[in-house]
């Protein structure tokens, strides 16, 4: 039986196998090299599923509450995302540019190797807790992917302006198409980032008897920011659409460094 | 085989590089035409098999030679054939084309269906030119064993060139470089909304290409309305030309060829489309000369514009990164006409005799003589006069077969022998499939 590291190292190297497909596919554009990228990135991801499980069972929660495990479960939430992107435009282009964030948390993940099981803390535990917390990190794993695909909608957008046509060019997919990726992780991230606020809201009031944390002021700001790239007549569109995902993406950074180390007391990281 | 005197391989032909256009129309082959002179060769023993690859850019004949041509030069032959055919007097057929025999001749081949012979270079339509010649000839019966071989092989050549190198992958003229753009904007053109400005050759190019790429919702505005209508007869909206402001926010794609001398969409114009398409690309494709559209546009968000001279710009350096994939192409090129030939080579008469020769000989080895050893109730003397009558009816089964192919004076009808008795016997030299 094949440990929790074990599992974890071999869901890397599917993940790293799918990236050789993807980038061979980005280079060739064969029908084989795209279907081998998807079976892989789906072998990984359910290897990784039984990573995230064994860790699961061992701390009787969703594993997140250490660095080693919640890099693994976002790693794993941006595969999934992905996928969702996969299966709703069936686009496999922006794999070899979505693939690494994948890869780079599970790396993180092993190389600071899960330590002794960290069992739930009383103060911090119970279904609704566990919902909020995974659905937060589901949030920032499609957000994350809308922050890369922003970028490759400026990269693509900037080289139609100013005609300078690259290697990438015909790589890249057309800005319609990168515009509905992005929108998807867009919708999909504020979805999974308002529900999780609102149980953790529920959650919050029932164990501290207050809604308030300075950490719910910056989610909302942040959810604020995104909902208004999902309306191009109001945000500009196109570039403009872009930058504004760019600057909530470093706003969601600053709320999930910054604001829980400094400013919250209740999100503050063990 | 490939020894270009020897080789039963040829090919005559007149392309655009070094015949004037007025000799090639002459020289070109209508289907019909195509079929008849294959029959005609064929028939005069000219040819055991043909094939003849007939464009506006070349006309060329590739042939297997027949039994009426032992002793004489088949490419000569051939050549006065067509300059006879078609009414051409010899020596202004002979002032022009090229004429390969063997690996020259299979090479040349290779080249045509990779597009490396094509005016543009890398391009598409020659491929499925050359699939349709060979459809053509294999309907009327003229291929066989060689120029399908032959011809499978090239069409695969040119399948791979195109797929893994960059040969062809960037467009080189003006309406492709367009139609690319676009598509990096709007992926799927069928759907969108055009609007044409102008209605001459220009527009009615890319009218078409609209058309050919499945777009439905085309508008088309002139100063002359009724020449707007008269394009659209193939199937877009005329409309007037005073309304051209007001439809340009309802466009997503602007294509402007007029021959205005001051720019048609002005800056104001556009700004407003751009700011009532809530965020909604446009782009201007500018083909006037002068500029029909104000290039202050470029600026705005939203909006990308594209003039001549970009399009222009954009095509030569493609076409400069197609002849840097000239190399890699030439490598599949090789490789392809290598495994060609060593099917070709191995049909020759002697190796064909030897190989089956061989085949036998180990067969009665491996199975005869080694039971015969073990029977030691038959006298030593008595099984050397068994494995002898063995080795007898060995030559004796093997001196059919070989005549067949040895004697047979057909060229062509000689390599089908020798093909089937390869396969037949399941010789050392298997062609690939």
């Amino acid at each position: 039986m094949l440990g929790l590291t074990s599992l974890s190292a071999l869901a890397l190297i599917l993940y790293m196998a799918a990236e050789a497909f993807s980038l061979a596919h980005l280079r060739r554009e064969k029908d084989s090299f795209a279907t081998a990228t998807t079976v892989l990135l789906l072998l990984g991801f359910l290897v990784h599923f039984a990573a995230l499980e064994i860790g699961g069972r061992a701390v009787h929660s969703v594993p997140y509450r250490d660095l080693s495990s919640s890099m693994s479960l976002f790693a794993w939430m941006i595969a999934a995302s992905y996928g969702i992107l996969l299966l709703r435009h069936r686009e496999s282009s922006t794999g070899p540019f979505l693939i690494p964030l994948a890869i780079f948390f599970l790396l993180i993940s092993l190389i600071t190797h899960p330590g002794p099981a960290i069992v739930s803390d009383p103060k911090r535990s119970g279904s609704l807790f566990a919902m909020h917390v995974t659905l937060a990190i589901f949030g920032y794993a499609a957000l994350t992917l809308a922050f890369v695909l922003a970028q490759l909608y400026l990269i693509q957008n900037q080289q139609l302006r100013r005609r300078k046509l690259g290697p990438l060019f015909s790589k890249l997919p057309a800005l319609d198409v990168l515009s509905r990726l992005h929108q998807t992780s867009v919708v999909t991230g504020v979805s999974a980032l308002t529900v999780a606020t609102v149980l953790g809201l529920i959650w919050a009031k029932s164990h501290w008897g207050t809604y308030w944390d300075p950490k719910v002021l910056f989610t909302f700001l942040i959810i604020g920011l995104y909902m208004f790239t999902l309306f191009p007549g109001r945000a500009g569109g196109g570039k403009k659409n872009a930058i504004l995902s760019i600057a909530g993406f470093f706003l969601l950074l600053f709320s999930y460094s910054i604001v829980n180390l400094f400013i919250t007391q209740e999100h503050m990281f063990q | 085989m490939s020894n270009a005197n020897e080789s039963p391989l040829l090919m005559v032909g007149w392309d655009f590089h070094q015949t004037p256009v007025e000799l090639r129309e002459r020289l070109a082959f209508s289907p019909e035409k195509v079929k008849e002179a294959l029959s005609l060769m064929r028939k005069e023993g000219l040819l055991s098999e043909g094939v003849i690859i007939s464009t506006c850019n070349r006309s060329e004949i590739y042939g297997v030679t027949g039994a009426a041509l032992t002793g004489k030069d088949p490419i000569e032959a051939v050549t006065e054939f067509v300059a006879n055919y078609h009414g051409i007097p010899r020596p202004e057929v002979n002032g022009y084309g090229y004429r390969f025999s063997g690996t020259d001749a299979a090479r040349h081949l290779l080249r045509v269906t990779s597009g490396m012979e094509s005016l543009a270079l890398g391009e598409h339509q020659i491929i499925g030119q050359v699939r349709e010649a060979f459809r053509l000839a294999s309907g009327a019966g003229a291929t066989r064993s060689v120029l399908h071989r032959l011809f499978q092989k090239a069409l695969e050549t040119g399948k791979r060139v195109r797929s893994e190198t960059g040969l062809s992958s960037k467009p080189i003229s003006i309406p492709g470089v367009a139609m690319e753009l676009s598509e990096k904007i709007y992926e799927n053109l069928a759907p969108r909304k055009f609007l044409i400005l102008g209605a001459g050759e220009t527009s009615s190019i890319f009218f078409d290409l609209l058309i050919a790429r499945g777009a439905t919702n085309i508008e088309v505005t002139n100063r002359t309305f009724t020449r707007a209508e008269e394009l659209c007869k193939r199937g877009g909206k005329p409309v007037a030309w005073e309304e051209l402001n007001s439809r340009l926010a309802h466009a997503d794609i602007v294509v402007s060829a007029t021959s205005s001398a001051t720019p048609v969409i002005s800056f104001e114009a556009a700004k407003a489309a751009v700011a009532q398409r809530r965020g909604q690309p446009l782009f201007f494709l500018d083909l006037g000369i002068p500029r029909n559209v104000d290039p202050r546009i470029a600026d705005l968000n939203n909006a990308f514009l594209y003039a001549v001279d970009d399009l222009q710009e954009i095509a030569e350096r493609n076409r400069q990164e197609r002849q840097k994939e000239l190399g890699p192409a030439l490598e599949i090129l090789e490789e392809e006409l290598e495994e060609f030939l060593s099917w070709f080579g191995s049909l020759a008469v002697v190796p064909t005799v030897a190989s089956l020769r061989q085949k036998f000989e180990s067969i009665r080895e491996a199975d005869f003589d080694r039971h015969l050893e073990k029977m030691t109730h038959i006298a030593k003397e008595d099984r050397e006069k068994i494995r002898l009558m063995a080795q007898a009816m060995v030559k004796s089964l093997l001196r059919r077969p070989t005549e067949a192919i040895k004697d047979e004076p057909d060229p062509g009808r000689r390599l089908d022998r020798a093909e089937a008795a390869r396969h037949l016997f399941d010789l050392d030299v298997k062609p690939k499939e």
